[in-house]
């Protein structure tokens, strides 16, 4: 109870913490009269700003949760050697979610309950993120998902159930499946085919592209699916199903490891000389390109929730240059969402003046947050953040050790995100 | 035609493929009577083993295929020799306990000396090519993978069956206190034979380097319930009825997978349980 009143020690306590804090970030020159200092005596915001990040950090998906880490404990030494998040210090704790429902449950509520987080980010599985939504009035605490993609969280939870403590700066479903679909349009390919994963992600991004396909280009047809479960490593029957055939495009929402061993797979059995139009809308992740490096085939399309190279601005290339110098390694998308969530969390109580949830939730709707990726705009009614990602073809290239993209594309979010009220027509692209 | 001979293809080569896997599981199962659970860590060591092998110390595939095996055997004599030894006597939950243990234990180290990503081997030069069957091609490594499962399986039977120490390990494995008394050292030749078997699963992990193309941490876990399914309908314990449960389930899942989509997982549990139900003690198991 004592957490978010003040009595006279912690008052005390508190500004002898920000004078500190502003003495250090003033440097040598006279701390205690910069305006810091009068954020580090605002009681409205009390510090520290604490940090609840869980990722996957075991098993193998354990990479994805190395790479979160690597964004998000930058943004918190950068944000607290520039003096904090309204001059309080930022304070992570990073978990690992593993990929079940209960245990990310079960670090939520250590978080809030045991650790005193202000603020939830990360998670990885839609079915995690599914599991949490409905606990997140009780925790009542903002969580930023920086991951996990499926539509059903922001359109479901925070739309039509009014769950707003949900937020989310990754790509949904949407791109994997609608905007595949744009970049399908225009290739001479009707017949088409996947080879996806066997649970609600890949059924969800399958359903979606086809409906936009068939909106856009009314001859598509599709003619083979097969649906590989969880943690398959041998793809060949898929791959004997797709080829049986004979389809002329293929679009697959394999992704990670598997995307790895179905592309390694493919390519053996030909695949990609059979079939010249194939697209992997989560294969231009780090992880993929760089555990396939020269393997890739040339060609293919791919995109990512966000990719090192788009947009070509000095804010993203600076990150990047940092990134690289920081961790040795280029930023995956998930280093990028979870490095812009801590600083979403940094705008939205600055704005506020306070970190109680109420008022960071309404600082959140509706901002504008520039970030490595660009810009984004947290979309009020559902709080998805809208950015743009770039559409590309493998192609090979001497400055990096794995291939990177082509006749990169980029169709604007606005074209193809599902727009509220989620139901009915006219909520789902194809727009007219 | 062609459709039917890539199906089969592809069931014999993963069959052949968790055949490997479960030959060492079967193995000190039924000479031990330990169900080792950290199986799937002793192929994911071999895999990353073989990969290093392979890729860093920069010897080509068979010196990564040759060496890395024999490394993870000293994992599997410090398993053995200083913990497992020790839960022998207790019930079967203390042996899951601690080899459960391992595995988590394990699937850290790998974490921590090769990193959590996932890790993809180069292209073979040798035998890393496809052949067309019926006008589709078909990895030249599979056949190979289909090929080297017969052979451990030949490799098995000769040791155990017309060799001096297979005799000694069958007398042990029926009557431990007898073959003491007759002066066998049990101890020791337990020791030997987990040791061969962590040999076997590691092995299969220096194969599936190519086969999978991919490492990553827990990658041990997946094939080691496909193992474990193998060696429950086979009859847990029998090396004959791994093999034939091996054939059966990779040649079955991969139809089930080409014919009968939705219910693929379903056939494989499906005859898992008859299994069960009409013969408990699996295909070739001996009643216990």
């Amino acid at each position: 109870m004592g957490k978010r009143g003040m009595n006279r020690r912690d008052f005390l306590k508190l500004t002898g913490a920000g004078s500190l804090a502003a003495a250090a970030a003033g440097g040598l020159g006279g701390g205690l009269l910069t305006p810091k200092w009068v954020w580090g005596a605002t009681p409205s915001v009390k510090g520290p700003i604490k940090v609840g990040y869980q990722a996957v950090l075991s098993g193998t998906l354990a990479g994805y949760g190395e790479f979160h880490k690597m964004g998000a404990v930058m943004a918190v030494e950068e944000i607290n050697a520039k003096g904090g998040i309204a001059g309080q210090k930022v304070e992570m704790e990073f978990r690992d979610s593993t990929t079940k429902p209960d245990e990310a449950i079960k670090n939520a509520r250590y978080f809030v309950d045991s650790w005193g987080a202000d603020f939830l980010a990360g998670i990885d599985s839609s079915a995690q993120a599914l599991a949490l939504a409905p606990l997140m009035p009780q925790l009542d605490r903002v969580i930023m998902f920086t991951h996990a993609a499926t539509e059903k969280v922001t359109e479901d939870f925070v739309f039509k159930k009014g769950v707003k403590q949900i937020f989310r700066n990754c790509m949904p479903t949407y791109n994997d499946g609608h905007a595949a679909a744009f970049i399908a349009k225009d290739f001479p390919a009707v017949k088409w085919s996947t080879v996806s994963p066997k649970y609600e992600y890949g059924f969800t991004c399958w359903k979606m592209f086809q409906e936009s396909l068939k909106g856009l280009k009314p001859s598509a047809q599709f003619i083979a699916e097969s649906f590989a479960p969880f943690g398959t490593t041998d793809f060949r029957s898929h791959i004997n199903t797709i080829m049986d055939a004979k389809p002329d495009g293929f679009y697959s929402t394999e992704w990670a490891g598997e995307c790895i061993s179905f592309v390694r797979q493919a390519k053996e059995a030909g695949l990609f000389d059979k079939v010249k139009y194939a697209m992997f809308p989560v294969g231009a992740a780090m992880d993929v390109l760089e555990g396939l490096g020269k393997d890739m085939p040339d060609n293919l399309w791919i995109s990512a929730r966000y990719f090192f190279q788009y947009p070509n601005s000095k804010e993203n290339n600076d990150w990047v240059a940092r990134f690289r110098k920081r961790w040795n390694h280029y930023p995956a998308y998930v280093s990028e969402t979870g490095f812009s969530a801590i600083y979403a969390f940094k705008a939205a109580v600055e704005k506020a003046g306070s970190k109680d949830t109420k008022a960071v939730i309404a600082a959140l709707e509706g901002m504008d947050l520039d970030c490595p990726a660009g810009k984004r705009h947290f979309r009020k009614e559902d709080h998805q953040a809208m950015y743009d990602v770039p559409w590309g073809q493998t192609v090979s290239d001497p400055n990096y050790p794995f291939k990177v993209m082509k006749n990169m594309k980029v169709i604007p979010a606005k074209e193809y995100f599902n727009r509220p009220p989620f139901e009915g027509p006219g909520t789902s692209p194809p727009f007219k | 035609m062609q459709s039917y001979v890539h199906v089969i293809l592809a069931g014999l080569s993963s069959g052949m493929f968790i055949w490997l896997v479960a030959s060492g599981l079967t193995l000190i199962f039924g000479v031990l009577g330990v169900l080792n659970f950290a199986h799937g860590s002793f192929y994911m060591l071999g895999a990353y083993c073989s990969f290093t092998v392979l890729k860093y110390l920069g010897a080509g595939y068979w010196a990564g295929l040759l060496l890395g095996p024999v490394g993870v055997c000293a994992a599997g004599f410090v398993v053995e020799r200083f913990f497992l030894r020790h839960v022998y006597r207790l019930a079967l939950p203390y042996q899951l306990l601690l080899t459960f243990a391992f595995v988590l234990i394990f699937d850290n180290l790998v974490k921590i000396v090769w990193g959590g990503g996932a890790l993809s081997p180069p292209t073979l030069s040798f035998l890393g090519g496809t052949i067309p069957i019926l006008g589709r091609n078909f990895p030249v490594y599979n056949l190979f993978i289909i090929a080297v499962g017969p052979a451990v399986a030949l490799l098995l039977w000769a040791l155990l069956e017309k060799t001096w120490y297979g005799r000694i390990i069958r007398a042990s494995s029926s009557d431990r206190e007898m073959a003491a008394s007759l002066g066998v050292r049990v101890p020791a030749l337990f020791t030997g034979v987990f040791v061969f078997g962590t040999w076997l699963g590691a092995l299969g992990g220096g194969l599936a380097v190519p086969y999978v193309g991919l490492l990553t941490p827990g990658m041990g876990e997946t094939i080691i319930i496909e193992a474990f399914i193998v060696a429950v309908i086979g009859g847990l314990g029998s090396l004959k009825g791994a093999f034939v449960g091996a054939l059966v389930i990779g040649v079955l899942s991969a139809f089930g997978t080409r014919f009968f989509p939705a219910f693929d997982m379903f056939l494989i549990f499906i005859l898992m349980a008859g299994v069960l139900l009409l013969r408990p003690q699996g295909l070739f198991g001996a009643a216990r």
